[in-house]
């Protein structure tokens, strides 16, 4: 009965829904990129100017959402770990995945778009305002860059104008919190322009500034995820070569090097990272960085300690008196034996960055001035508690839903690899 | 560590100086202030200053408050002490009971329940629980204030009345500053406590006829609890960093607070000083976790005398 619903059925079936919801755009980003690649033949120039990673984004996860149903399905035999049944934690980490990778397919607008504020701010969950949206007129040569309008959102759009209500006659007549504006259909923004007028959702509510919270959370899954990643490697690469280091050499550096770490884990880390950040500037390269090396004592001390009991072990001694070269020693006998304790504590390191940086965002520290984070997300929310409980419930969600997710994941992979523990 | 963050603020950008300093000034008149700050001098004489006034117990003046940084400290240093044991005595009373609790009946129906409860608590962070309780308990259901630690009117009321306001003040921050320590205490003690019934000498002290409840409260309880000393003594430092955001969720008068108000406006004797004394705080919980735990246990002290 739990293996019903494999994982690469749920895998499968939520790339489905994003096709079946977001047809419209998936088909118009293989159309833009067809229209850039003519571009790019015809007139070099334009089509270099036009390159960022905005635009790339949605090639890519275009692309993808076509690829990667397609690679399981013909590759069946090879993703085996997919066969297993779909527990709590292989949902979440499907979820993130698809966010972190189809962010720009799935948020229905730029995270920091906002217009007509008096409108759109503070609106609830499951809520809808009337939109105008006016087209240009396709011409060939414009055509790209009508496409691109339509598909790449902007943080600004002149094009979109949000009402309470809408009167077509003659004129285009809209009315916002009781002053009423009109537009004459033949001409307003462009000369032969056409308007859809349309009600755009907001799924999760809006927050002050009338931005939409759905969108924001999904970027800021992709903040969160990207600070976490390439922290953990920072942590990763550090530790491992400092643990080394200190395993290998031993003596004085060794002493030296564990003196160091313990001198930091005895300071909460906290205050420290605050220092940094605050000293130093808050980009979201400082907090990676910082994050990274705020890690790298744990993992030090479990290779530390692995390889010094390693070096001790019959076997080990054997290969090294059998002449087998230093390369081999480490990647061959050494790697996997401390493999799966610095994986673990990978992991746990992942969910501590998640959580120190959207405790920063939340400070103020962290990298939410610049991009949508949850922690900032929550921070903005409780000053408007009163009215506005969506604000802080769904990232806050989020956010648990993240860490909850990686703490099951490390502690089941210490399980699985731990003998001992098993009952 | 001192030598550690004094590298850190002086290689920094951002001279603290400069606030003090309106551009209309004359150059020399801001070469003036600078000398009374004393950062025209080289950097090691500087160093040198710097710790020996650390050990002589003068952080200097604090540039935003204008008082001696010791006297600053002192206001807010006795709140974060009394709010961090509070929260501290709470987490290990209410995981000691639940502990027992669940340890009633093993894998029973409340153990499984306060097992997958503790794992919830431990992922929710911090500021997310203050926010959410915030949310229900002071705007949905008005019973309890969000923020401060007293009433506005706090001042006209009379003795009893005026505990009462600060104990209303001080629920949902303890809440929130407990419940991650309560999962851990609870998970660990539960782990202990499962470990040793299931030690061989349980099973003899069975078989000697004793009762369960005697066995637990005589050989099991010892026997789990002393080795949460030393972890009790770690969490102890994890509960001032943790004391710092709730403080900044609820708005309370504590170290924290005045710790990231006093780097964000650059104020660096009272950065200094706020960091070196949380850094003894935590030495010196975890100082007497030792001491407790060479007490409870004779043998450690003579493996140290030996």
């Amino acid at each position: 009965m739990k293996k019903l619903i494999t994982n690469r059925l749920f895998l499968l079936s939520i790339l489905l829904l994003i096709l079946v919801f977001r047809w419209k755009i998936v088909c118009y980003s293989f159309l833009l990129l067809f229209y850039f690649i003519k571009l790019f033949f015809t007139d070099y120039s334009v089509a270099v100017g036009q390159i960022s990673f905005g635009l790339f984004d949605y090639f890519l996860s275009a692309l993808l959402i076509i690829l990667i149903p397609a690679v399981i399905i013909i590759k069946r035999n090879s993703f085996r770990f997919l066969l297993s049944g779909i527990s709590f934690t292989s949902i979440t980490i499907i979820f993130l995945l698809i966010i972190y990778i189809f962010a720009p397919l799935i948020a229905t607008s730029n995270p920091e778009f906002q217009k007509n504020i008096s409108i759109t701010k503070l609106l609830p969950p499951f809520s809808s305002v009337n939109e105008i949206y006016s087209l240009k007129n396709r011409d060939e040569s414009g055509a790209y860059f009508t496409l691109k309008q339509m598909v790449v959102k902007n943080s600004f759009d002149e094009h979109v104008i949000f009402a309470d209500s809408i009167k077509v006659d003659s004129l285009i007549t809209y009315y916002q919190k009781g002053q009423s504006h009109s537009l004459s259909i033949s001409r307003a923004f462009h000369p032969e322009g056409q308007f859809e007028i349309s009600r755009k959702h907001f799924l999760l509510g809006t927050d002050e500034f009338g931005r939409d919270i759905f969108s924001r959370l999904i970027y800021g899954a992709r903040i969160s995820i990207t600070v976490g990643i390439f922290s953990v490697l920072i942590t990763f690469i550090f530790g491992l070569l400092l643990g080394f280091f200190a395993g290998f050499t031993g003596g004085f550096v060794d002493s030296f090097l564990n003196r160091i770490s313990e001198m930091f884990l005895s300071f909460p880390m906290i205050f420290l990272i605050i220092l940094i950040i605050a000293l130093f500037g808050n980009s979201i390269i400082s907090i990676i960085i910082v994050l990274g090396f705020s890690g790298w004592m744990s993992l030090f001390k479990i290779v530390r300690g692995e390889i010094i009991t390693l070096k001790e072990k019959d076997y080990f001694l054997t290969a090294k008196l059998l002449g087998v070269g230093n390369f081999n020693l480490i990647f061959l006998e050494m790697m996997p034996v401390i493999l799966v304790p610095v994986i673990v504590n990978l992991i746990f390191q992942f969910g501590n960055v998640i959580l120190a940086e959207s405790a920063l965002s939340y400070l103020g520290l962290g990298t939410g001035g610049i991009y949508p984070s949850w922690g900032s997300m929550i921070e903005s929310g409780q000053s408007y508690i009163t009215h506005a409980w969506w604000m802080i419930l769904f990232p806050g969600l989020a956010l648990f839903f993240t860490l909850f997710m990686t703490n099951s994941l490390g502690n089941r992979i210490k399980i699985v690899f731990n003998p001992r523990l098993k009952k | 560590m001192v030598c550690f963050i004094f590298i850190l603020l002086r290689i920094s950008p951002g001279d603290p100086s400069l606030k003090f300093v309106s551009p209309e000034l004359s150059p020399a008149l801001a070469q003036k202030i600078k000398e009374s700050f004393g950062l025209d001098k080289p950097i090691f004489t500087q160093f040198v200053q710097f710790i020996s006034n650390i050990f002589s117990g003068n952080f200097g003046v604090s540039y935003d408050f204008r008082k001696p940084v010791v006297q600053v400290i002192k206001n807010y240093l006795l709140f974060t002490v009394t709010f961090s044991l509070i929260s501290f005595i709470i987490q290990l009373t209410v995981s000691y009971f639940l502990a027992l609790l669940s340890i009633k009946k093993m894998n029973g129906f409340i153990d499984r329940l306060l097992g997958r409860t503790s794992l919830v608590l431990y992922a929710i962070p911090s500021f997310v629980i203050g926010v959410f309780l915030i949310l229900i308990f002071s705007e949905k259901l008005k019973l309890l204030p969000a923020s401060g630690l007293m009433s506005a009117d706090a001042e006209s009321l009379s003795g009893g009345a005026k505990l009462a306001d600060y104990v209303l003040h001080l629920i949902l921050p303890v809440i929130t500053l407990s419940l991650g320590g309560i999962a851990v205490f609870y998970k660990y003690l539960r782990d202990n406590l499962d470990d040793v019934f299931n030690k061989p000498f349980v099973l003899n002290l069975y078989a000697y006829g004793l009762s369960k409840k005697e066995i637990t409260k005589k050989h099991v309880i010892p026997g789990a609890v002393s080795p949460l000393i030393s972890i009790a003594g770690v969490e102890l430092g994890v509960l001032f960093s943790g004391a710092l955001i709730t403080e900044v969720i609820f708005g309370l008068p504590g170290m924290g607070r005045l710790t990231v108000n006093a780097i964000l406006s650059c104020d660096y004797p009272l950065v200094i000083g706020c960091t070196f004394i949380s850094g003894i705080l935590i030495i010196i919980s975890n100082f007497l976790a030792d001491l407790l735990k060479a007490k409870l246990d004779k043998r450690l002290v003579s493996g140290i005398l030996n």
